[in-house]
């Protein structure tokens, strides 16, 4: 059988087991093993096992389920609540102040927890009713927390970098620097655009007040004290030494990311027992299922996709198919926007850490045979995976705001989501006219590659 | 939804065999998930005392890595078959909204054989590459070099557990099938 059919037919029963509704990690797991059977030695199949622990037994991989930990830990408690009301207390005297002390809460809190969806919940359960209850529409208010939730997995420790850096072989370390930039300039765009609507909503109600005298919650002004200020700091600051104690350990050399991985959960649960006292086995069993639920999800996902990538790469598939888009020889941005397009279709469908181990091996190789910078390119396509975050069909920022404002109808989320899907896209753009946003911040502090 | 709730109304009662089985799996499930969430935590500890004991002691350390690997390693498998349970490993559902019910029902039982196909094989041979490292005494290749019968026993319990998990999901799901024929 020639290496064509052989590949659009391992395309194909991925698609068809996917499809079928077989859970990701094991239609993978099955696909993979299924050609190791038909096309591969007898030798290699007795492996299967033996070849899955090898791949997962890295302590990169592995410090996953200790973020997530950390995140659970954080998001579980009522910090996303105090964060949220801290900032707004600072910066309530800002046009839109409300919405942009929700975007950096979002952000803030994002660093900490590392995961997306918990960001939205944490920070959404407080922000949402509250955003509505001064007069922001609903659909705005969503869109405000759906899309600074997605900051989660740009903003380190960040799952699906780390996934990308062992996938790429390229320094976690310069990854998650690269990301802050880039970081930095979606909260800006988010916080201007929170800043621009809250003017036109703000300026509507107005004139509905000047010719009915309808009042409206958007006009009235917060008067806050300087102790209203201060009050709530000392519940933040710990998790913010945390947030800074990490970050030094990691890039001060004093810890490897596992390491930082494993001493930020036990920091996020020391911090969460001693402020919430939240200490006992059954405080913290909730804590421990949740992170177990999603880990072992995710960690079995991760296993069976390097095993899928593995057999792919054994017979070759991904190879030709690598060389087969240099030979095509395209323009450097098309085949960039060729690659973004892919990962924007699959984003549809599968969650980002399935994208990256996949695609990794056939997409990787032309970017680099085309000039790219693959550290940068990480960052470019973690930002394409959380508009699949906020986007339908998935959009799972979308589903944990219905769960959190179950009021607010699908469609309005789904609307005053758009506006961010588009500031990211120009983010993306920005990112490619202006590459050194990304390249600076790690070459400033970890010397040029 | 209705479906549901007829499926629970139609459904033929479990043998009591069936009701003793399940609730040893579940026992043990639970099992898991507690000694899991232990070994997660202490993989949080051990990492840890690494940065401490290096930063502050300047002693260098070789078993860390390998040992937060093993309990990761075993918290994620051990683990597997209770999320399988609660149907907790993720997969495409687009089809699912389209299809009549007693074909999505066809198709769900179609789905678990597959997976337990795939999670049966990968467990029969974890077995055998278990039953080498005992035998042959594999040890890892590091300066540490710790016995490799121990993260491969974790591996071959969560598999052969899910395996089981996956068996009786099958199971539920003829029993709900056959009244409604």
């Amino acid at each position: 059988m020639s290496l064509l059919s052989i590949g659009l037919l391992y395309g194909g029963a991925t698609l068809f087991a996917m499809f079928l509704g077989i859970p990701i990690a094991f239609a993978l797991g099955a696909v993979a093993t299924l050609f190791m059977i038909i096309f591969m030695p007898s030798g290699s199949v007795d492996t299967v096992a033996q070849n899955v622990y090898e791949e997962m037994a890295s302590i990169t991989l592995l410090s996953i389920p200790l973020f997530i930990l950390k995140g659970a830990a954080i998001g579980r408690s009522p910090a996303g609540r105090d964060l949220y009301g801290a900032l707004h207390a600072w910066m309530h005297w800002i046009p839109g102040g409300l919405g942009i002390a929700n975007v950096f809460a979002c952000a803030l809190f994002a660093a900490m927890a590392g995961s997306s969806p918990a960001t939205c919940s944490a920070i959404g359960s407080a922000g949402i009713p509250e955003m509505r209850k001064r007069g922001y529409s609903p659909g705005f208010a969503s869109g405000i927390i759906a899309a600074g939730g997605t900051l989660g997995i740009l903003l380190p420790p960040s799952i699906t970098m780390i996934l990308y850096a062992v996938a790429a072989e390229q320094s976690l370390g310069r990854l998650f620097l690269a990301a802050i930039g880039p970081a930095l300039l979606l909260v800006t765009l988010f916080a201007g655009y929170a800043m621009w609507k809250f003017q036109r909503e703000f300026h509507a109600a107005l004139a509905q007040y000047k010719l009915t005298g309808a009042e409206s919650e958007l006009l009235r002004v917060d008067t806050l004290t300087v102790y209203d200020k201060f009050a709530l700091l000392p519940r933040v600051l710990p998790f913010v030494i945390l947030l800074t104690g990490v970050m030094v350990a990691l890039y001060g050399g004093y810890a490897t990311p596992s390491e930082t991985a494993g001493l930020g959960a036990v920091l996020a649960l020391a911090l969460i027992a001693s402020i919430y006292s939240v200490w006992t086995p059954n405080e913290l069993e909730p804590i421990l299922i949740s992170t177990l639920r999603e880990s072992t999800m995710l960690m079995l996902i991760i296993g069976m996709s390097l095993l899928y990538s593995y057999v792919m790469s054994y017979l070759h598939i991904s190879q030709s198919t690598a060389q087969w888009i240099v030979s095509l020889e395209l323009s450097r941005w098309v085949l960039l926007a060729a690659i973004l397009l892919m990962v924007v279709v699959l984003g549809f469908f599968l969650p980002p850490v399935s994208i990256i181990l996949m695609t990794a091996p056939i997409i990787l190789p032309p970017l680099k045979a085309a000039g790219f910078d693959l550290i940068w390119f990480g960052v470019i396509m973690t930002i394409i995976m959380e508009m699949g975050l906020i986007h339908p069909p998935v959009g799972l920022n979308i589903f944990v705001i219905k769960n959190i404002a179950p009021d607010i109808p699908l469609w309005d989320v789904v609307w005053g989501v758009m506006p961010f899907v588009g500031l990211m896209m120009l983010a993306v753009v920005v990112l490619c006219i202006f590459p050194e946003i990304a390249t600076w911040f790690p070459d400033a502090i970890m010397g040029a590659k | 939804m209705a479906h549901g709730l007829d499926d629970v109304e139609t459904e033929q009662a479990a043998p009591l065999s069936r009701r003793a089985a399940d609730r040893i799996l579940a026992f043990i499930n639970n099992l898991m998930v507690k000694a899991s969430s232990i070994a997660l935590v202490a993989a949080g500890f051990v990492l840890t005392y690494s940065v401490i004991v290096r930063y502050f002691l300047k002693i260098s350390t070789d078993w860390q890595d390998e040992t937060s690997v093993f309990l990761i390693i075993g918290a994620v498998f051990l683990s597997s078959a209770a999320v399988q349970a609660l149907r907790g490993h993720v997969a495409i559902e687009t089809v699912v909204g389209l299809l009549p019910p007693r074909v999505n029902r066809l198709r769900q039982i179609l789905v678990d054989i597959a997976s337990l196909a795939f999670c049966a094989f990968f467990a029969w041979k974890s077995w055998t590459l278990l039953h080498e490292a005992w035998v042959d005494g594999y040890h890892s290749g590091s300066t540490w070099g710790p016995p490799l019968w121990i993260p491969y026993s974790l591996m071959t319990t969560g598999m052969t557990l899910l395996s089981i998990q996956i068996v009786f999901q099958i199971m539920d799901e003829f029993r709900r099938w056959t009244p409604a024929r």
